[in-house]
């Protein structure tokens, strides 16, 4: 409801007959929940440079705003009032929102305060929550409407009226809503926040007089917040594993840059260079528009890191060669993908193209077993390829000549046949059998067929394969 | 006076210079010894070719299919020279300083491997890993043929968990992986896949291979069946690369149960820098990470006709 809505005297929940009775001018647009969410998202993450904890309100809180965990960060900005001062001017200013907005010691209470209170930002003391909600509607308590009405037609008007009456009735007619929310507001039971970004670790945030535009300057401040972070990584034995950079733009808008590293660091140069690739690769998509007037750089996960001595000689170029991996792991992932660096991992099937998976990397390598002399092509089709004109001199034998790709080989050597079993766990209808033969054509070039079925059991025409080239 | 008093002026001016002493030091120490050895063949038929007795650690090498269908042949020589990398020969060595370092760590990370699989967890820690740049774009002929297979490279005798794969999305990420990895000096050796190269760009990654005394191995497709003039630019003499190999299939061997234990190769090395080129059909055994001549046809009455045409040319 905004200033000229209430200047024509018309009230949230009127029908839409009697808005267009009191005003001629009334243009009239469906609500779009979703669209109202992504809005109230980007005000919650705009809100995250208070404090990390931002968490936009749910259906169940009316999804019209959204609380801050304003614990230990308040002093930052000289108080709880010279916060909400801050907020509301910046709310103001920046979207040209009014905002109502209330400080208390538990979430129902500064929800209650915040719709009902009569000033638009108020501050209540700590302990009295049962006080200050005694005069409010029983709307303040966030309950189901039917809830309301009941409690409405019961002759309950306000939150004191409810306080002071013994519990048992009510837990007795209504269901647990009622008694949770009143708990929730006066801080008997706790109500845990959702946040709209998971709380990092470590968090360091720098307000700018000027916005900045350029990487170099966003590079600059970015190393200035990490060599700030570096004491208390230090301090507490950790080094940062995940980092989420936030860029808050001055027309409110928020671009989040987050940098994943293989190894625990606290490195200032290796973080640097890591955000300098991501830029690189954001080019185009991260636009500064009007300038960016705040940065914060967050420790999303920390690792116990513990201390080590550098050394002068190669007795230590294990220890750095595994960190210089682990950095050059890091700057392919941030410039090429998070899913581009891979890593074999082995699997425990017989079927060739089910027993190996190429995950993107993720800590340590497993070690592999010792290979079987079996024989393994070193290329291997993404999928079989049928093989034509397949001539064999029994039905059973090996192929004597085929022709893959538009090219016939003649065979002259033939080792096999390698006889793999379908899994047939993992289907619902049997696959055939297929009985591999290393092949060597005329000139050297050396093949994996397989021929699919057995003659008499499974089928009465097998099918040819090529599977992969060997070596 | 007084080392119970340490003055704390010249504490000061040693922690200043402490960075600037220690990469003085680092400078004048000589590097890592065996990194910059060259990575001998263990044949003297082909290290007598090489300069220094075996492939330069620092530098750029071209393994090109010698036709389209014989990539796998390639592929299969560039994992047998990094096989070679990895696994150093002196297994009895190797042994003795595992068990030290089982000793020697107070807690055990892996409580539930078994023996073997924590010696080849320390192992792993130990040797640095092998990158290969793979394009995931359509890149003939690599892509149709297929990719990688884990448990053919261990039957190559090279360790699958050693390989870092960086799949690319196009020929300029490439190379910048290429060049990245390289410049990191984190790997024991990077392998690249690429369609062209000019003298330029090869210049650039030679030079980069140089510092950091790693060896980068480029595969470059097979060249067309007539090589026109016109497209020299690939194809010519244009290449800063120290060694170009152009490998073929051979037939193999087999053994008295008629099995085919070895792949053979046909090796031709076209240029090298400082060398002779030559011709070779050798095998490769996965086992103890050799290659030997292929009996029959050791001797290649070609080599030296392709080694005196060659330097002639360049003359």
């Amino acid at each position: 409801m905004n200033a000229a809505a209430e200047a024509l005297s018309l009230a949230t929940g009127d029908l839409l007959a009697d808005a267009r009775a009191k005003t001629e001018f009334l243009q009239v647009r469906d609500a779009d929940p979703a669209a109202d969410g992504t809005a109230l998202r980007r005000l919650a993450l705009w809100a995250t440079r208070y404090t990390p904890t931002a968490s936009p309100w749910t259906e169940d809180n009316d999804a019209d705003g959204f609380f801050l965990d304003i614990t230990g960060s308040a002093h930052l900005f000289g108080g709880e009032e010279k916060l909400l001062a801050d907020l509301a001017s910046r709310l103001r200013k920046n979207f040209g929102l009014p905002a109502r907005l209330a400080v208390a010691d538990t979430p129902g209470a500064a929800w209650a305060l915040s719709r009902f209170h009569k000033t638009p930002s108020f501050v209540l003391p700590p302990g009295q929550e049962a006080a200050a909600l005694a005069p409010l509607p029983i709307a303040a308590l966030r309950l189901a409407p039917e809830t309301r009405a009941t409690l409405r037609r019961l002759g309950f008007k306000t939150v004191g009226s409810l306080l002071d009456k013994p519990r048992a009735p009510f837990a007795a007619r209504f269901p647990t809503e009622l008694l949770r929310r009143v708990d929730q507001a006066l801080g008997r039971i706790d109500e845990p926040l959702v946040p709209i970004v998971a709380p990092p670790v470590y968090h360091c945030l720098r307000y700018l007089i000027e916005p900045i535009f350029t990487h170099d300057a966003i590079i600059a401040h970015a190393n200035r917040l990490m060599a700030t972070l570096i004491h208390v990584l230090t301090r507490d034995d950790v080094g940062a594993r995940a980092l989420r950079l936030c860029l808050y733009n001055v027309d409110g808008a928020v671009e989040t840059i987050d940098i994943g590293l293989t190894l625990p660091t606290r490195s200032v140069a290796h973080v640097a260079r890591l955000i300098e690739l991501k830029l690189e690769a954001l080019a185009a998509a991260c636009d500064a528009g009007f300038g960016f007037e705040a940065i914060g750089l967050a420790v999303t996960c920390a690792e116990p890191m513990p201390a080590r001595q550098t050394e002068l000689t190669s007795a230590s170029e294990d220890g750095n060669r595994t960190e210089r991996c682990a950095a050059l792991i890091d700057a392919l992932r941030q410039r090429l993908g998070p899913h581009s660096v891979r890593r074999f991992e082995p699997v425990a099937s017989h079927l060739p193209e089910r027993a190996e998976v190429l995950p993107p990397i993720d800590g340590e390598a497993t070690a592999w077993p010792e290979a079987e002399q079996k024989p393994r092509p070193l290329l291997l089709l993404p999928h079989a390829e049928p093989a034509e004109d397949v001539t064999a001199l029994v039905p059973d034998g090996p192929p004597r000549r085929f022709s893959w790709r538009g090219v016939t080989y003649d065979v002259t050597g033939a080792q096999g046949p390698e006889r793999i079993g379908a899994e047939w766990w993992r289907y619902r209808e049997p696959k055939p059998t297929r009985d591999y033969y290393l092949v060597e054509d005329s000139t050297g070039h050396r093949f994996w067929l397989f021929r699919e079925g057995l003659y008499g059991r499974e089928t009465t025409a097998a099918r040819w394969f090529v599977h992969g080239l060997f070596a | 006076m007084g080392f119970a008093q340490p003055n704390p002026a010249p504490t000061a001016a040693l922690a200043r210079n402490r960075a600037t002493v220690m990469a003085e030091l680092r400078r004048l120490l000589p590097p890592m010894g065996e990194q910059r050895k060259p990575l001998p063949f263990g044949l003297a038929a082909i290290d007598s070719h090489l300069p220094d007795g075996g492939l330069a650690c620092g530098a750029l090498h071209e393994v090109i299919p010698a036709a389209e269908g014989c990539i796998a042949a390639a592929f299969g020589f560039i994992a047998a020279v990094l096989s070679r990398i990895s696994s150093p020969p002196s297994l009895g060595m190797g042994r003795f300083c595992k068990s030290v370092d089982a000793l020697a760590s107070p807690h055990d990370p892996h409580p539930t491997l078994s023996t073997r699989e924590r010696e080849q967890q320390a192992r792993l820690l130990r040797t640095p890993p092998l990158l290969v740049v793979m394009p995931a774009y359509g890149l003939r002929p690599y892509r149709p043929h297929g990719r990688l297979h884990s448990h053919g490279l261990n039957a190559l005798g090279l360790d699958p968990a050693r390989l870092i794969l960086v799949e690319t999305a196009h020929r300029k990420e490439t190379l910048w992986a290429m060049e990245e990895a390289v410049r990191s000096a984190a790997p024991a050796a990077v392998v690249g896949v690429i369609d062209t190269l000019d003298l330029k760009l090869s210049q650039r990654l030679h030079l980069a291979a140089t510092d950091a005394g790693l060896p980068l191995f480029l595969l470059r497709p097979a060249p067309p069946t007539l090589p026109s003039p016109a497209s020299g630019g690939g194809w010519g003499g244009g290449s800063a690369a120290a060694t170009r190999w152009r490998i073929g299939t051979a037939k193999v061997a087999r053994d008295r149960f008629g099995l085919i234990t070895q792949p053979r190769w046909h090796l031709q090395l076209e240029r090298c820098r400082n060398g002779r080129p030559g011709e070779w059909v050798v095998e490769y055994d996965h086992v103890a990470h050799r290659f030997s001549l292929a009996a029959a046809l050791a001797d290649f009455s070609r080599a030296r006709g392709a080694g005196e045409k060659s330097i002639k040319q360049a003359s």
